[in-house]
């Protein structure tokens, strides 16, 4: 393996990692404040590309990309609290609600994912590149817009840490994720903040399906297989810390990206799962877990 | 008469779905006065208080707090209509927030608060909850020279906290909530002799300052210093209302609770 490929490899899986830390910071957020799973997030993942698609695409109304991942990012806010209110809210207080929503969630991405083939068909579509050209860096040449993929990920990964951090409203999240009856005894309203919350994690989501889309095609089930590595990514790293996820997406695009070179593109999912079974069977809360779940 | 009255609890029932805990419970508050709530354990008095402040609904009854009426009126849907699912088909009789929102802050028993949050995360989550009733600098300052040690303990996560240290920003979290009346559920529980007269002198300050209680707690004496009325809890009902002039000691209120045997 020369130098070269070893760089391409790194970068290749630093943007995998970018793309994964973001769909799995989605993830975790609904899964530490509300407690389930959201097996709609690839669905939303697909619905805020194409809803962009929508609005950017020259073949649809051609208003560009600015206006369109701005217009499927606010959009796929109101879709998630929506979501939330007809699949989530029923059930919140049953004590089996982690079971009732894995088959509320899963009904809603199967609709969903027949509405997009219904509305823009099977046909393979693609977002034009947040910035065109390429640089070159560490000796090979990349896409700017890949870079412009990983700078924006973390900058908008940044953002939602100092927002959970430092925010009155972030704080009340964190609240309600780790003491829902204290937080309803303060007066929060805990129902607008779980909306909120997943409202937050489906924009997250169509930023996700925005990029995703500007780098490979995107189809109705483009969701599938990034929900997929989102899931080993919050399993495998945890969601003791907002971090957590983060870190991990990193090491599993690097993971991914060296797998593929080595194993091959079909074996690397099998590789993939196989140390991450490793690692849970030593550290069962996950790489940075800890004994409990919280933000 | 409902103006001189700051809680007026008439005739609530509540409970656990399908276990009733307690019965037509009548309660009332002037202003300006605190009550204490006396009886032993597992006879209903915090899942009265859970009831007062909205986290379950009680089954019948009306709570007024200070001119307003906090359940929703009318009776209870019919057993048929509450087997189908409660949140998606059945009104809920109470709204947690709009309880703590009206000025009605319950501390409860044993708070264990928000383990990963530091001391003043948690201090400022309050005045925006209760949609800053109150000028939380000012309340802020009050907390910390009623518990110095929150202030020691401020970048503090609270599960670093002892027992006593978690109860004292348990409370100071609702000091900051700016209450109208404030409900203490066994405030000095499992603390150390030291860390409850620490405690017992600080909810003192807390009540001179002019904030209402309702206290629940096992020591009478405790309960004595603080309060104008003690209602004792027995069997899920009130079994007697004392007022302060007419205190009874603790070897009284054994025999009242438990007859003449019991020492």
């Amino acid at each position: 393996m020369t130098l070269e490929t070893l760089n391409l490899i790194l970068l290749g899986g630093i943007v995998l990692g970018a793309l994964y830390a973001l769909m799995a910071t989605g993830l975790a957020l609904v899964w530490t404040t509300l407690g389930i799973f959201n097996f709609a997030h690839g669905t939303f993942i697909a619905l805020g590309a194409y809803i962009a698609w929508q609005i950017a695409s020259t073949e649809a109304s051609g208003a560009g990309l600015l206006a369109g991942a701005g217009i499927s990012i606010i959009g796929m806010f109101v879709i998630g609290m929506f979501v939330y209110y007809l699949l989530i809210k029923p059930f919140e207080r049953n004590p089996d609600i982690v079971v009732k929503s894995v088959i509320t969630t899963l009904a809603g991405a199967t609709i969903l994912e027949n509405v997009i083939n219904l509305v823009w068909g099977p046909r393979n579509k693609q977002l034009s590149p947040l910035l065109g050209g390429d640089m070159s860096l560490l000796g090979i040449t990349i896409s700017r817009n890949e870079m412009a993929v990983v700078a924006l990920a973390l900058v908008i990964l940044a953002a939602l840490g100092v927002f959970l951090q430092r925010a009155p409203l972030g704080r009340a999240m964190r609240a309600v994720a780790q003491n829902r009856e204290a937080a309803q005894l303060m007066g929060i309203d805990v129902e607008r903040l779980y909306a909120i919350a997943f409202g937050l994690s489906a924009a997250l989501a169509a930023l996700a399906g925005i990029l995703i889309g500007s780098i490979r095609f995107m189809n109705p089930s483009m969701g599938s297989d990034p929900l997929m590595k989102a899931l080993i990514v919050v399993i495998f790293g945890g969601i003791a810390r907002f971090t957590g996820p983060i870190y991990a997406a990193f090491i599993v695009g690097l993971l991914e990206a060296v797998m593929t070179y080595l194993v091959g593109l079909y074996w690397s999912p099998t590789v993939l799962f196989a140390i991450m079974i490793v690692v849970l069977v030593a550290k069962p809360e996950g790489l940075f877990g800890r004994y409990r779940k919280s933000v | 008469m409902t103006d001189t009255l700051l809680l007026d609890v008439r005739g609530l029932d509540g409970g656990y779905e399908p276990l009733q805990i307690f019965r037509k419970i009548d309660l009332s508050l002037v202003q300006g006065a605190s009550v204490g709530l006396f009886g032993p354990n597992g006879h209903g008095k915090t899942t009265f208080l859970r009831t007062l402040s909205g986290i379950i609904d009680p089954w019948d009854g009306d709570i007024f707090f200070d001119g307003v009426q906090l359940n929703r009126p009318g009776a209870r849907g019919s057993r048929r209509w509450r087997n189908f699912n409660y949140d998606a088909i059945t009104r809920r009789r109470m709204d947690p927030k709009a309880v703590a929102r009206a000025g009605l802050i319950h501390v409860p028993q044993g708070n264990l608060l928000f383990p990963d949050m530091t001391v003043a995360e948690t201090l400022s989550i309050a005045p925006y909850a209760s949609r800053g009733r109150a000028n939380a600098a000012e309340t802020l300052d009050t907390v910390f020279r009623l518990f110095p040690r929150v202030h020691e303990r401020l970048d503090h996560k609270i599960r670093f906290l002892s027992g006593g240290e978690r109860q004292m920003v348990a409370i100071g979290v609702g000091l900051m909530a700016a209450p109208k009346l404030l409900i203490l559920d066994e405030p000095t529980l499992g603390l150390s002799p030291k860390l409850r007269g620490e405690l017992a002198s600080a909810i003192q300050t807390i009540r001179e300052s002019g904030v209402p209680l309702i206290v629940v707690d096992q020591d009478i004496a405790f309960l004595e210093e603080l309060i104008d009325t003690l209602y004792l809890f027995d069997h899920g009902r009130i079994s007697r209302r004392i007022e302060k002039v007419d205190m009874p000691t603790h070897e009284e209120i054994m025999k009242l609770m438990f007859g003449e045997d019991h020492h």
